[in-house]
């Protein structure tokens, strides 16, 4: 028996005064490599962020099946950060201050997610995109959250990288620890996915199991519908959570 | 005249205890202020709080106690603005700037005759400093230091990024109004000697002379530190031999330093690029 490991449960949220999850439902399995898919503006960061608290709920409820007091529950990659120029951080000093990595493990650290020793001292924000999401996927792995977000890890890495990455998240999961990615690359989610949850404003559901998700890049069949909102067995506007595909 | 003669004279020893105290306690919150984009707030503040200065001394009190109790108030309400508020943070400092400035030099066309205190007050004196001062600010100093030993990792962290910050069980709002109230009362303590005009100069232009010559954080803290110290030491100094308004003397060696500090900052990327 699957055991969920969040449970989404009938969630509203407004960014100001526009809705941008409407009534949404689904289910995380716990260690699971999970994707979260979407067009644009679909709401997948948002669903991401109400989760970690970031964004509050308007109405609905997420619960956590967690050990309790096992600390860290929750960790995020997001796919984007600035960090302020005038504060100078280097890449060591932001492991410590936000994983508490000793100094003897910061190379070691780096290495798992294969960032450059020749740039422990620089300033993070002389780095790419791609770079600095290796620092926060670093300090992450570093804190062993049960939960790790993940939002577009390999959109900015280049490609010698990718697979490094892919094999880092994979061995994460084997040691436990339940894995959320948003992400549009299509091979990515067929290839890894042990589950699915769709957020698409403009997907078509013909037959309880089966369900066209439509995406700017590629359409792929996705089986096993397990709980939808609203109703999957009509063509309508709205989130799927689907299983297995 | 002898320069050691400087160091014996009583008003001049409370101006360097003051001047060093001032120059560790605004570093540190600028450290935190300048990166966040909020050196606007620092001048609201000390400006808005002309009003209680012009209220004490219509009153005939302590005008600096008045100016603390504004300036904490106003911290509040900045500390409680958020992403979502309907009002931007520097709007509001924009108001706060004119209605603070606007109400206290209305106030003062009702004071009658010369006011010489209020040209200390916008300026800086360092003869202004009594030993009152040098124990009040003593007294703040130790706390603000104590705060910040407990809040230093969620400062850096939240100054980095909120939502990481969040996840990461910082506590925010404690972090929010520590930094928001504290600077505030750092200012006001700094009216005295720097005056209302130009205190903000010794929380901001400090940060962004280290920022030239740094390269890291921890590198960055050292030389703001060390910066602020000598030139407010300095600035006090030239303010005694020239017999100068000491804020606009610490003012312009910040600025000339600044400039300086530039100057090495270009030479040292074009030797680096060949």
């Amino acid at each position: 028996m699957t055991i969920n490991i969040i449970q989404y449960d009938k969630v509203s949220v407004y960014i100001g005064s526009k809705k941008i999850i409407s009534d949404a439902s689904c289910s995380i399995p716990k260690n699971s490599l999970t994707f979260l898919v979407g067009e644009n503006g679909s709401g997948k960061t948002t669903l991401v962020k109400s989760i970690l608290g970031l964004l509050p709920l308007s109405s609905g409820q997420i619960s956590f099946d967690v050990i309790e007091n096992r600390k860290p529950i929750l960790g995020y990659v997001p796919q984007n950060i600035v960090f302020p120029e005038p504060f100078k951080i280097t890449v060591s000093e932001y492991l410590k201050y936000a994983a508490h990595v000793p100094s003897n493990e910061i190379k070691t650290t780096l290495e798992k997610v294969d960032f450059p020793e020749t740039h422990i001292r620089s300033n993070i924000t002389e780095l790419s995109g791609g770079q600095i999401q290796k620092i926060l996927l670093a300090a992450e792995l570093y804190r062993r959250p049960e939960i790790l977000f993940l939002d577009e890890p390999l959109s900015s890495v280049d490609d010698s990288s990718e697979k490094h990455i892919i094999d880092v998240i994979l061995d994460e999961k084997k040691e436990g620890v339940s894995i959320v990615i948003i992400t549009h690359d299509w091979q990515f989610v067929s290839s890894y996915a042990d589950h699915v949850i769709c957020l698409n404003r403009n997907y078509i559901c013909d037959s309880g199991n089966n369900c066209v998700c439509k995406n700017s890049l590629s359409k792929v069949n996705i089986k096993n519908i397990q709980k939808t909102t609203p109703d999957p067995n009509n063509t309508h506007i709205g989130y799927c959570y689907i299983e297995n595909i | 005249m002898d320069f050691i003669e400087i160091f014996t004279i009583p008003f001049m020893q409370r101006a360097f205890i003051a001047a060093i105290l001032l120059a560790i306690i605004l570093g540190f919150f600028g450290i935190f202020i300048v990166p966040r984009r909020l050196s606007f707030m620092a001048d609201g503040i000390t400006h808005a709080s002309l009003l209680g200065i012009a209220l004490g001394l219509l009153i005939g009190a302590y005008p600096l106690i008045y100016a603390f109790i504004l300036a904490i108030i106003l911290g509040i309400i900045l500390a409680r603005i958020t992403d979502y508020s309907r009002i931007t943070q520097d709007g509001l400092v924009g108001i706060f700037l004119v209605g603070g400035m606007s109400a206290a030099i209305i106030i003062m066309s009702f004071i009658p005759g010369y006011k010489p205190e209020l040209f200390s007050y916008l300026f800086g004196n360092l003869l202004s400093i009594n030993w009152l001062d040098i124990y009040l600010l003593g007294v703040f100093f130790i706390i603000v230091v104590l705060v910040l030993i407990f809040q230093w990792r969620p400062l850096v962290l939240t100054t980095i990024h909120n939502d990481l910050s969040r996840i990461l069980d910082m506590p925010m709002n404690k972090t929010r109004y520590f930094l928001f109230i504290g600077t505030s009362m750092a200012l006001i303590a700094g009216v005295k000697l720097l005056g209302v005009i130009l205190v903000s100069g010794l929380l901001i232009i400090p940060v962004l002379i280290a920022n030239q010559v740094g390269n890291s954080f921890k590198s960055n803290v050292i030389f703001t530190q060390l910066i602020a110290i000598i030139i407010t030491f300095l600035g006090v100094i030239f303010s005694y031999v020239f017999d100068l308004p000491t804020g606009p003397s610490i003012g312009l060696l910040l600025v000339v330093t600044f400039i300086l500090s530039l100057l090495y900052s270009f030479i040292r990327s074009k030797n680096r690029s060949h």
